[in-house]
Parts: structure tokens; sequence; C-alpha cells
């Protein structure tokens, strides 16, 4: 009896995700517990219910950790990003007569995925640090992974494209920006992948736990129409954009890239809105 | 209960190391027979509070049998003592309402 309840634990506990090491422990533990007496393996709960309970939480811990490391991993990135950002304008380079599809590619990912992924990332943050029960709807440990992954995958993807620009545009900038560039991004992604583990766990774990995921208005304290706050926000950003631009007399660049700027904002919360938990 | 399942499990190893179903066997007997839970969901709250620093965990043999151990860590008894607080003034508004 106490043989089989043990395969089916081990079953349940692979079904929800639970890391092979821990696995070995909990059947271990199981057994002891089950051998102490004979009626424990009733007392015990069905295998399904203990995995579970195990699931949720160490799917909590885990999500929130995984954040946490993600944002931290993205802290470096971002000051690898405003260094070689700053950096650039310093190191008097004009921009090329041609651009290779490689160059235009990156440079286009260093400009939309950075803000991606600050804004999931720090969306993430906000979420783990509003929600610190031992114990979180299944709904919202797949909305902190999903914010927590998109921040983690769009980090990668500026760092990396970060590196092709500066190599593309290797013979046009002044060596120590390339070099400096490199090394940054050189020194971030292999953190950021890092920080991907504990992501890559939380997101195998799969409790079962009924609950509603908030949305972006429990995360700010306040509530209003998504698409109306969408789209304040869009213009404040591309007003923004203007008026820097504007401030360094360039106004006609200024009007397209805030205009770009807004509608990529608006394009990010109408393809990712609902997927990272930011409206219903 | 569910919200007091830390301070049980930390007043419960306030007096020395115990495995698993020791913690449990203590839990009803000190409880007499209240606290009749699903044993095997005592453990995922364990392996929390290692995780906190609350508790820490050791393996041991007894009868033939590999054996996990918990005590409460310094970290332990500090927490144990501030949710002891928090429950004394509960308990005593509770019962200044109730009765």
């Amino acid at each position: 009896m106490i043989e089989r309840y043990l395969e089916a634990l081990d079953l349940e506990l692979v079904d929800v995700g639970i890391p092979s090491r821990l696995r070995r422990r909990i059947l271990a533990e199981s057994e002891d517990h089950l051998r102490s007496d004979d009626g424990a393996l009733e007392r015990f709960g069905t295998p399904a219910e203990v995995a579970n309970a195990f699931a949720a939480e160490l799917g909590a811990r885990t999500s929130r950790g995984a954040a946490i490391g993600v944002f931290g991993a993205l802290g470096v990135a971002g000051a690898v990003y405003a260094v070689s950002f700053i950096g650039a304008s310093f190191a008097g380079h004009a921009p090329p007569d041609t651009w290779s599809v490689l160059a235009l590619l990156a440079f286009v990912a260093v400009i939309l995925a950075p803000q991606v992924s600050f804004v999931a990332g720090s969306l993430a943050l906000v979420r783990v640090l509003r929600r610190r029960e031992a114990v979180l709807p299944s709904s919202e440990l797949r909305v902190i992974n999903r914010r927590t992954g998109i921040a983690l995958v769009f980090g990668i993807l500026t760092m990396v494209a970060l590196g092709v620009l500066a190599i593309e545009l290797r013979s046009e900038s002044a060596g120590w920006w390339v070099e400096l560039t490199l090394v940054g991004a050189a020194i971030a992604t292999p953190l950021l992948v890092l920080a991907a583990l504990p992501a890559a766990v939380a997101a195998r774990l799969k409790p079962r736990v009924a609950g509603e995921p908030g949305d972006l208005f429990d995360d700010l304290g306040f509530r209003t129409e998504p698409w109306r706050f969408a789209t304040l926000v869009a213009v404040s950003l591309g007003l923004v954009v203007f008026l820097v631009a504007a401030a360094q007399g360039d106004p006609f660049d200024g009007a397209v890239n805030g205009m770009a700027e807004a509608i990529a904002c608006l394009a990010g919360f109408a393809a990712l809105g609902r997927y990272l938990g930011l409206r219903r | 209960m569910k919200g007091h399942v830390d301070l049980l499990l930390l007043s419960t190893l306030r007096a020395g190391p115990l495995h698993g179903y020791g913690v449990v066997e203590k839990l009803r007997g000190s409880s007499e027979g209240a606290f009749d839970l699903a044993e095997g969901t005592v453990y995922p709250a364990l392996y929390r509070l290692e995780a906190a620093g609350l508790l820490s965990s050791s393996w041991t043999k007894a009868a033939g049998r590999r054996r996990r151990v918990y005590e409460l860590t310094k970290r332990g008894r500090s927490e144990l003592a501030k949710e002891k607080d928090q429950w004394k003034v509960f308990a005593h508004a509770m019962e200044a309402v109730v009765t």
C-alpha cells in the first residue's frame, strides 16, 4: 500500500513540476512518515492533495524569487545599456550611409526591447511585492511568471542586439565604445541567463489553486478604463520624446519619433496586454 | 487555522527538534485532536519555514529509516516570540468582544 502511494505521489509531484532533487526528499520524508504508524496513510492526504500543497507553496516562493532575481539582473543590463547609450553620444560616430539589415534589426530591437523588458520586469516586481502570501492562485502565478519571462527574453534580446549593433557599427564608431558595449553586454547576458534558471523552475510548477489574477490597476492602486489609460500613457511618452527632441533643436524628428513611440506603446498593450495581465 | 499554521509549527518545535511525524503528533496531542489536518500538507509549510530561515533540518537515522529532523533557528525563536505576542493581543481582543 505504502509503495503504491509513494509511486502515485511521485507521479503527482512530477505532474505539478516539482524538481527532482526536492521530489526525492519529499518521497523519503513521506515514506518515513507513512511507516511511522498504521493509520498514517489514511491521514496523510491524497497524493494529488499533497503534491498540490507542495507546488502551491513552492510556486509562490519560486515565482517571487525569480521575479526579484530577474529584476536584479535587468538592473545590471540597464546600467550597461545606459552607459553604452550615453557613451555613444561621446563616441563621435556618424550614422552609416547605408545600414545592413542586421544593423537595422538590431537598432530597432535596441530601441523597443528594453522598454518592453523594463515594463514587464517592473510589473512582475510590483506584483510580487504586493502579493506576499505563502500561497497564491495559479492564475496569479501565471501572470507573474509571464511578466518575468517577457522581461527576461526582451532583456537578453536587448543585450544581444546591443552587441550586434556595436559589431555592425564598429567601422563608424570609436573603438572604446565598441569595446565598452561588447564587454558590458558580455557581462550582463550571462547574468540574465543565470536569472532564467529559477524563472524556468517557477514556470514549470503547476499548482491548482483557485482565485482570480489581478490586473494592472490592482498593481497601480486605482481603476480606470484600460484602453483609456494605455492611450494616456502612450500620448504622454510620445510627448516626452517630442519635447526632448525639440529642446535639442530637432522638433520634426521628435514629432516622428514621438508618434512612433506612442504607436509602439499602444501596439505593445494590444499584443501583450492580456498575456501580461494588464487587462482582463 | 490556515492563517496560524506558522505559529503552530514554530510553537510545536519550541521544546526541541522533531521530525515531521513528531510535529504532527505533538500538534494533535497539544490541541487534544482539534488540529487534525491532512498530515502530508504539513511538510510544505515546514519546507517554507526552512527556506525562510526560521527552521533548519538535517537527516538522521532512526529504526533503520532515514528521517529528517527540524529545529528552530535563532531567527525562528525570535519570530516565534514576535508571533506569540501578536497572537496574545489578538486573542485578548477576541475574548473581550466575544465573551
